[in-house]
C-alpha cells in the first residue's frame, strides 16, 4: 500500500511540473523556393517497357537511361514524369500520368488496379504505350516513347523460392521423422520445466478444490499462437477431466470460443468423462482487449483458481493478468510468442514458455510419435541453420567481405 | 462423415492457401481476398454465438441467484442498451447517445485499466528484482540501466545512455532474432500439423 | 462495525460526493443550455466515479469495481456487435449481395461484384449456427474446419519471410569490420560508438547471441557439457533482452497513469 501512495504522489508531482513548465513553440514558415524559368532539359533515352514480374497481371515496368541533364547545370532535371496511353498516336489529353520518379532514378513500376471501374485501372493483355519526360524547373523535355507492351499474369513468384525450399525441406524432414517415430524409434526431447509443471498444477487444483483458469490470449482463430494454444487446451482438458477438477476458459473471440468448446469437450470425452463437461465453463466475454482483461481479473479474484495457464497471443494486458494471479495466490504458467510480452510473464509467472516452447508444448504433453516427429524436424532445421551460418561466416572471414552472396537475395540468376 | 469432411476441408483450404502464397496471378489474389472476406463474414455469425453465450451465462446466474448475480443484470442491460442505440436508427455508430456512452463510460474505464499497469509494473519490479540467482541479477541490471536512461543522473547520464542504447541495439537484437527464428519454425510446424490432420482435437469426438 | 454497515456508509458517502460533484460541474458548465450543462456535469462525474472504482481494485475487489467491470463488459460487447454489423454486414456483405438492401442502408451497390460467391460464407455462417441445435450441432465443425484450415494455410507460409528468412539472412554480418590487421586494431582501440572496436564487438555479440539463443531452443539434446555452456550463454542474452524490454516499458506505463491523474486533478477538480 505504501509504494502505491508513493507512486501516486510521484505522478502528481510530474503532472504539476508539466502544468507549470508548459510552453509553446512556434515554427518559422519555410522559405519559399524561387522558381527560375529555364530551358527544357534533354529527354531520357533508351526507354524500355516490359511486363512487371511476379505480379497479378496489372503492372508494367518502365526503364530508361538518365537524361544528360540529370543533376547537372542550369537545365537540371528535378524528376521524370511517366505517361500511359492505349495507342501511340493518341492526343495529349488521352495520355494519363501514372507516376513520377525523382532525379537519379532509372525505373518506375506502373502498378495499376484490377477493377475496370477504378481510376487507376491497368488492363491485362492489351497493348499499352508509355512516354517518359524529364522535368526541370517549370519546364519539361520532349517525350521519350516506348511500346507496345502487354501486362500478363505470372503463375509463380520467383522471389519466394527461399520459402518454397524451406517448406519442401521441412516437409521432407517431418515425414522422415514421423516414419521413424511410427517404427518405434526413441525420439528424445529434453525436459521443459513449464510443461512438467502443468501436471503438478492440475494436481494442486484438485487438492485445493479450486478450478483451473485457462486463458487463450487475445488473438483470433487466425493467430498461430492461438491455434498452438488449442492443441495444449485439449490435453489440459483431458487431464482436468481425469483429475475430476473443473476449468474456466474465458474467450475474447466467438470463433475461438466455439473451437475451445469443441476442444474441451473432446478432452473430456477422451478421458471417458463426457458428462462432466459444462458448456458454461467455456464462454465468450467480449471482443475487446481491456474489457476482456477486466472480466478475467474479476474472475481470478472471485473464483481464486489454483492454477492460471496463459498460452497464446498477448499484448499489454499480460502484466495485468499475471499480477492479478499473483494477488490471488495462483500458480501461473504462461507462454507466448510475443517477444515484447515475455519479460512480464518471466517476471510475474512461476513458469514461462518462451517463444518456440509454446509450439512444442503439445508434443511434450501428448508424447505422440507424430507430434514428436515434427518437433525433431524443427530441431534439425535449426541445426542446419546453425551449421550453415557458422560455415558461411567462416568462409566470409577467410575469403574476405562480400565474396559470399547471401543465398536469400533473390533472384540470383 | 462427422470428422472426415472437416478433415478434408482443413486439408484442401490449408493446401490451397499455402500454394496461393507462391502464385501472384489475379485469380489467386482474388481467391485470397475472398477467403479473408469469408472468414470475416462467418465471424459475424460467430458473434451471434458469442452473444448467446453471454446471455446464457448471465441468465443462469440470475436464475439460480448465484453470487454477484446482480452484476450479470448490469452486464446484460448495458449490452442490450448499447445494441439498441447502435443498431437502431438513432444514428448507428455515429449516433449521439451511442457516442456519449462510448466516450464517457467506455473510454475512461479503458484508460484507467491501462493505467493500472503503472502500479503492476512497480509491484512486479519489487518482487522480481531481488537477485535470487545470477540469471535474475542479469535481468535486474539490464532493466535498471534502461530505467536510469530516462532520469537525470548528472555526469553519468551520457555513459548510461550509450550503454542503454547499445543494449537495445545489440544483445536485444540477437535474442529477438533467436526467438523469432524459433517462432517461425514453430508456427510452420503447428500449421503443418493442423493441415495434415495430425492435430484434430478442435474437430470434436463422434 | 460490520463490513456490510461499512459498505453502506461508504456507498452513502460516495453518493453524496457524486451529487455534490454533479451539481458543481453542472453549475460551472460552459454551454448556454442548462440541459447540456446538467448532462455534461453528470457525465464527467460518472467518468470520475468509474475511474476511481477501477482504481479501488488495487486495494481489493469491491462492489464499485464489480459494477464498473460489468458495465464495461456489457458496453464493450454491445459496441462490438454494432461495429461488426455496420462494418462487416452493411459495409462488406450488403453492397455485394443485394441492390434493394444497399438502397435501404444507403451504401453503394457494387455492380461488378461476384454476387453468387458472397453467399458461400453465409451458408458456412448458417451452418455454424447449428451449434445451437444439439441434434445437428456437429455440422458446425464444417465451418470451423474451413476457418482453421484457411488460417493454418495462411500461417504456413505468410510469416516465413519476416520471422525466419529475414532473421537468418540478416545474421550474415561481417565479424571483422574494416580489418587492417592486429597491429592497426590494437593501436586504434577506442570506445567511440562508431569505432571499429565497438562495431566488431557488437557484431560478435549478435553472432554469438543468435547462435547460443538457437542452441537454448534446441529440444533434442540435454543441456550438458559444451552444449550446456552455449545454452547458458543463450539464456543470459535472453535475460538481458527481457530486462532491457522491461526497463524500456516502465516509463511508458507511468505516463498512462499521469494521463489519468491529469484527468482527475485537471478536468474534474480543476487543480491542474
Amino acid at each position: 500500500m505504501k509504494y502505491i501512495i508513493l507512486l501516486f504522489l510521484t505522478c502528481l508531482t510530474l503532472c504539476l511540473s508539466q502544468a507549470i513548465l508548459a510552453q509553446t513553440a512556434s515554427l518559422d514558415p519555410p522559405a519559399e523556393a524561387a522558381l527560375v524559368p529555364s530551358e527544357p532539359p534533354a529527354p531520357p533515352s533508351n526507354v524500355r517497357v516490359s511486363d512487371l514480374p511476379n505480379d497479378d497481371g496489372h503492372g508494367i515496368q518502365v526503364k530508361w537511361n538518365l537524361s544528360p541533364d540529370d543533376g547537372a547545370g542550369a537545365k537540371s532535371v528535378i524528376s521524370y514524369d511517366i505517361y500511359r496511353a492505349d495507342t501511340p498516336d493518341a492526343p495529349d489529353s488521352l495520355w494519363k500520368k501514372v507516376g513520377t520518379a525523382v532525379l537519379g532514378i532509372k525505373s518506375y513500376a506502373d502498378k495499376g488496379e484490377r477493377d475496370a471501374g477504378s481510376r487507376d485501372y491497368l488492363p491485362k493483355h492489351t497493348n499499352l504505350y508509355y512516354r517518359v519526360y524529364a522535368v526541370g524547373a517549370g519546364v519539361r523535355s520532349a517525350a521519350a516513347a516506348a511500346g507496345p507492351v502487354q501486362a500478363t499474369d505470372d503463375w509463380f513468384n520467383d522471389m519466394k523460392v527461399p520459402e518454397l525450399v524451406f517448406c519442401v525441406v521441412f516437409l521432407i524432414l517431418t515425414v522422415r521423422f514421423i516414419n521413424m517415430a511410427k517404427k518405434g524409434a526413441d525420439l528424445y526431447v529434453r525436459p521443459l520445466a513449464g510443461i512438467e509443471a502443468i501436471d503438478e498444477a492440475i494436481g494442486r487444483a484438485t487438492e485445493m478444490g479450486k478450478p483451473i483458469l485457462y486463458v487463450l490470449g487475445i488473438g483470433t482463430a487466425g493467430d498461430i499462437a492461438t491455434i498452438a494454444s488449442f492443441t495444449v487446451l485439449g490435453r489440459v482438458a483431458r487431464k482436468v477431466a481425469e483429475y475430476q477438477t473443473s476449468m474456466i476458459v474465458p474467450c475474447i473471440d466467438p470463433v475461438v470460443m466455439t473451437i475451445a468448446q469443441e476442444t474441451v469437450k473432446t478432452g473430456y470425452a477422451d478421458a471417458g468423462r463426457p458428462d462432466a463437461y459444462k458448456e458454461d465453463s467455456v464462454y465468450y466475454v467480449t471482443s475487446q482487449q481491456f474489457p476482456y482483461v477486466a472480466a478475467v481479473n474479476g474472475t481470478i479474484l472471485r473464483e481464486k483458481p489454483a492454477t492460471n495457464i496463459y498460452l497464446g497471443y498477448f499484448a499489454a494486458e499480460s502484466l495485468l493478468l499475471a499480477e492479478t494471479g499473483v494477488l490471488a495466490g495462483s500458480i501461473q504458467i504462461a507462454g507466448t510468442d510475443q517477444v515484447s510480452q515475455l519479460p512480464f510473464f518471466v517476471v510475474a509467472c512461476d513458469y514461462t514458455l518462451l517463444g518456440e516452447e509454446l509450439y512444442a508444448a503439445s508434443a511434450y504433453l501428448g508424447r505422440e510419435p507424430l507430434l514428436l516427429g515434427t518437433l525433431k524436424a524443427q530441431d534439425y532445421l535449426k541445426a542446419i541453420v546453425l551449421v550453415c551460418m557458422i560455415a558461411l561466416l567462416a568462409l566470409r572471414v577467410i575469403t574476405g567481405a562480400d565474396v559470399i552472396r547471401k543465398p536469400f537475395d533473390m533472384p540470383w540468376w | 462423415m462427422k470428422r472426415q469432411i472437416p478433415l478434408v476441408l482443413v486439408f484442401v483450404f490449408g493446401v490451397l492457401l499455402a500454394i496461393q502464397y507462391f502464385v501472384p496471378s489475379e485469380a489467386s489474389q482474388r481467391g485470397y481476398e475472398f477467403v479473408l472476406d469469408w472468414i470475416t463474414i462467418i465471424g459475424i455469425f460467430a458473434m451471434v454465438l458469442g452473444i448467446w453465450s453471454q446471455i446464457h451465462v448471465g441468465y443462469n446466474k440470475i436464475k439460480h441467484r448465484s453470487e454477484d448475480w446482480q452484476y450479470s443484470v448490469v452486464t446484460l442491460v448495458s449490452m442490450f442498451a448499447m445494441m439498441f442505440f447502435g443498431l437502431s436508427f438513432f444514428g448507428g455508430l455515429h449516433g449521439t447517445i451511442f457516442r456519449l456512452i462510448y466516450n464517457n463510460v467506455f473510454i475512461p474505464i479503458q484508460a484507467t485499466i491501462f493505467s493500472l499497469l503503472a502500479f503492476y509494473i512497480a509491484s512486479a519490479s519489487y518482487r522480481a528484482f531481488r537477485a535470487r540467482s545470477a540469471v535474475s541479477t542479469v535481468l535486474l541490471v539490464a532493466a535498471l540501466l534502461l530505467m536510469l536512461r530516462v532520469i537525470p543522473t548528472g555526469p553519468l547520464a551520457d555513459p548510461i545512455n550509450k550503454i542503454g542504447n547499445w543494449m537495445l541495439l545489440v544483445p536485444n537484437l540477437a535474442a529477438k532474432r533467436a526467438i523469432l527464428i524459433g517462432v517461425g519454425l514453430g508456427g510452420v510446424a503447428t500449421a503443418l500439423k493442423i493441415v495434415l490432420g495430425i492435430e484434430r482435437s478442435y474437430l470434436g469426438k463422434d | 462495525m460490520t463490513s456490510k454497515m461499512a459498505m453502506r456508509i461508504l456507498t452513502a458517502i460516495v453518493a453524496l460526493i457524486f451529487l455534490v460533484s454533479w451539481i458543481t460541474k453542472s453549475g460551472s458548465g460552459m454551454s448556454d443550455s442548462s440541459f447540456t450543462n446538467v448532462r455534461d456535469g453528470f457525465l464527467i462525474t460518472f467518468a470520475v466515479f468509474l475511474t476511481l472504482s477501477i482504481f479501488s481494485f488495487l486495494y481489493r475487489d469491491n462492489p464499485f469495481y464489480k459494477f464498473a467491470e460489468s458495465l464495461y463488459v456489457g458496453i464493450s460487447a454491445g459496441y462490438w456487435m454494432c461495429y461488426g454489423f455496420w462494418s462487416t454486414v452493411v459495409g462488406n456483405f450488403v453492397p455485394r449481395a443485394s441492390r434493394s438492401l444497399s438502397e435501404f442502408f444507403h451504401v453503394p451497390y457494387q455492380e461488378h461484384a461476384d454476387h453468387i460467391l458472397i453467399y458461400i460464407p453465409i451458408i458456412f455462417g448458417l451452418i455454424l449456427l447449428t451449434r445451437l441445435l444439439p441434434k445437428i450441432g456437429w455440422l458446425s465443425r464444417w465451418s470451423l474446419a474451413f476457418i482453421i484450415g484457411a488460417t493454418a494455410g495462411l500461417n504456413l507460409t505468410r510469416y516465413l519471410r519476416s520471422d525466419f528468412i529475414s532473421q537468418v539472412s540478416n545474421s550474415f554480418i561481417p565479424l571483422f569490420v574494416d580489418w587492417k590487421g592486429v597491429g592497426s586494431f590494437i593501436s586504434h582501440i577506442s570506445l567511440a560508438a562508431d569505432g571499429q572496436f565497438i562495431a566488431i564487438l557488437s557484431n560478435w555479440v549478435i553472432f554469438v547471441g543468435v547462435m547460443c539463443g538457437l542452441v537454448y531452443f534446441f529440444f533434442s539434446k540435454e543441456h550438458k557439457g559444451a552444449f550446456g555452456v552455449a545454452s547458458r550463454i543463450g539464456i543470459w542474452i535472453l535475460m538481458i533482452t527481457f530486462g532491457a524490454s522491461f526497463g524500456y516499458t516502465v516509463m511508458g506505463r507511468i505516463s498512462l497513469l499521469v494521463g489519468r491523474i491529469t484527468f482527475l486533478f485537471g478536468d474534474w477538480l480543476k487543480i491542474l
